[in-house]
């Protein structure tokens, strides 16, 4: 383990979690230095880290409620002073799940529970959903979605039993509309938000797929970027235009290891934290 | 008759699930007046049958059958079915029939002493909202062989937490504190926005001689 984070990407490894290797493996693709950083470890180093990712899997084995364990961990303190500072934090799926019951996200009262991601309601079936879904990129001033355009279509892989924002206080939606906090939604290859499965996976409020907070340094997205970094990952029956670069690419081993539609995620705090 | 039921079932073994809360609770958030904590799966229904002790039967029958409601391999389990009213309709009965090898009125155990004030245990009820789980247990149950006929279906978990306070509201003030998860340093065991939370009962351990 590095005795410095200077400069670096911290993707944090609570025990149970599963990801964080391959999200290194994305950061890093994307230009960034990035390194694994253990939960037990000082949490004084991420002082200088230039971001901190927390990855996807099963914090604490999910017990008692996915996230709600590691949210309470003493890096968490750190983490809350920095993220209140404007350092960019990146959680995916558990990580988002993380945030989410740190009271990080929506981020409206600092460290208050304003959501949860509650099991996932689907027709005729419960529990865990992985597929590809297709993510809608809406106008927000997230750091993390920088590379992407207003209106882009992104095909994501999902792999997650509760995903579904929700909340009970309605006054929470309007102010997440009015910041422009809702920055991914599900919709279909086309674009259309459906608020029905399988278009939304999971039941989320607004087929809300990421949020970040109103100064737009902490998004939490339950789709898996890190793994939709290359295009040897995206499925060749994806549609829109991805399904042509991944067709292209049948064939020619050198096209495999090209860009693929998660990677803008890493690649958009570039310029945030080398600014 | 009508009857309502209740099915506790534990873990045999050590519930890890219950260890992390443990030190969560008392280790990372502090909650010092916390002495003991227990969680159980639980069912409470409405039922009707021929009689108490057939309605005990074929409910006792089900629930070791179908491994959604318990594994006889690794659960500990107590159904307490009572009679609701007797064939008028007028006054309740005090009909009471057990099956299980869990006795949850005496399952209290402390993990550490009191200091100066009483023990209360809470049961604190924690169902989902929004969920179809209860319709699906009901027809787990209804489905088998038998003339048992479920009305009404609340499932969920019971944390049992074992509380030292100055009185039976201090303690439910305090367990709701530690249950309902509102800010990062506030509660742990449910969040608010999807799920549901009932102080089911709290008992006096103090006067019981529990400590």
């Amino acid at each position: 383990m590095p005795d410095s984070f200077s400069g670096k990407v911290a993707v944090i490894q609570f025990p149970g979690v599963n990801c964080e290797p391959e999200t290194v493996r994305a950061a890093r693709a994307a230009g960034l230095e990035a390194e694994i950083f253990r939960w037990n470890m000082s949490p004084r180093l991420l002082n200088e880290a230039a971001a901190v990712i927390l990855p996807g899997g099963f914090s604490y084995q999910d017990r008692v409620r996915a996230g709600a364990v590691a949210a309470k961990d003493r890096i968490m303190d750190k983490l809350s002073d920095l993220a209140g500072k404007g350092k960019p934090v990146l959680g995916i799926c558990n990580g988002a799940q993380v945030l989410v019951e740190a009271g990080f996200i929506p981020g409206l009262h600092w460290e208050k529970i304003d959501l949860a991601l509650a099991p996932n309601v689907m027709s005729d079936r419960e529990g865990y959903y992985c597929n590809w879904i297709y993510l809608r990129v809406e106008e927000n001033n997230c750091v993390w979605t920088g590379e992407y355009q207003e209106g882009e279509i992104a095909p994501m892989p999902i792999a997650h039993a509760e995903g579904r924002f929700i909340t009970r206080d309605e006054n929470i939606i309007d102010d997440m509309h009015r910041n422009n906090q809702i920055v991914l939604r599900y919709c279909s290859e086309a674009g259309r938000l459906d608020s029905s499965f399988p278009v939304n996976p999971n039941g989320s409020i607004e087929n809300a797929a990421g949020i970040c907070n109103p100064e737009g340094n902490v998004l939490a997205m339950m789709p898996h970027p890190e793994r939709a970094s290359w295009l040897r990952q995206v499925p060749e029956d994806i549609s829109g235009k991805w399904r042509a670069k991944r067709r292209g690419s049948c064939f020619r081993p050198e096209k495999m290891e090209d860009e693929g539609p998660g990677l803008g995620f890493f690649a958009s705090i570039i310029k945030e934290i080398s600014g | 008759m009508k009857a309502r039921a209740e099915l506790w079932v534990k873990l045999k073994v050590t519930d890890l699930v219950v260890e992390t809360a443990w030190l969560t609770l008392t280790e990372k958030l502090d909650f010092d007046y916390l002495r003991g904590l227990t969680k159980y799966s639980c069912w409470f229904m409405k039922c009707e049958g021929n009689s108490l002790e057939e309605t005990a039967d074929q409910l006792n029958r089900v629930i070791t059958l179908d491994s959604t409601f318990t594994n006889q391999n690794k659960h500990k389990y107590s159904l307490i079915i009572e009679g609701e009213e007797n064939k008028t309709g007028e006054g309740k009965s005090s009909s009471i029939a057990k099956r299980g090898d869990l006795n949850i009125d005496e399952d209290f155990t402390l993990r550490s002493e009191a200091s100066s004030g009483k023990l209360y245990a809470c049961d604190c009820f924690v169902t989902e909202l929004e969920s179809d789980k209860n319709m699906n247990y009901t027809d787990r149950i209804s489905g088998r062989p038998g003339d048992i006929s479920i009305s009404e279906m609340r499932a969920g978990l019971v944390w049992r937490l074992i509380i030292e306070a100055d009185s039976r509201n201090d303690a439910e003030k305090k367990a709701e504190e530690i249950s309902v998860t509102r800010s990062r340093r506030g509660g742990l065991l449910l969040n608010p926005h999807y799920q549901d939370f009932e102080i089911i009962s709290t008992v006096s351990l103090s006067e019981r001689g529990a400590n």
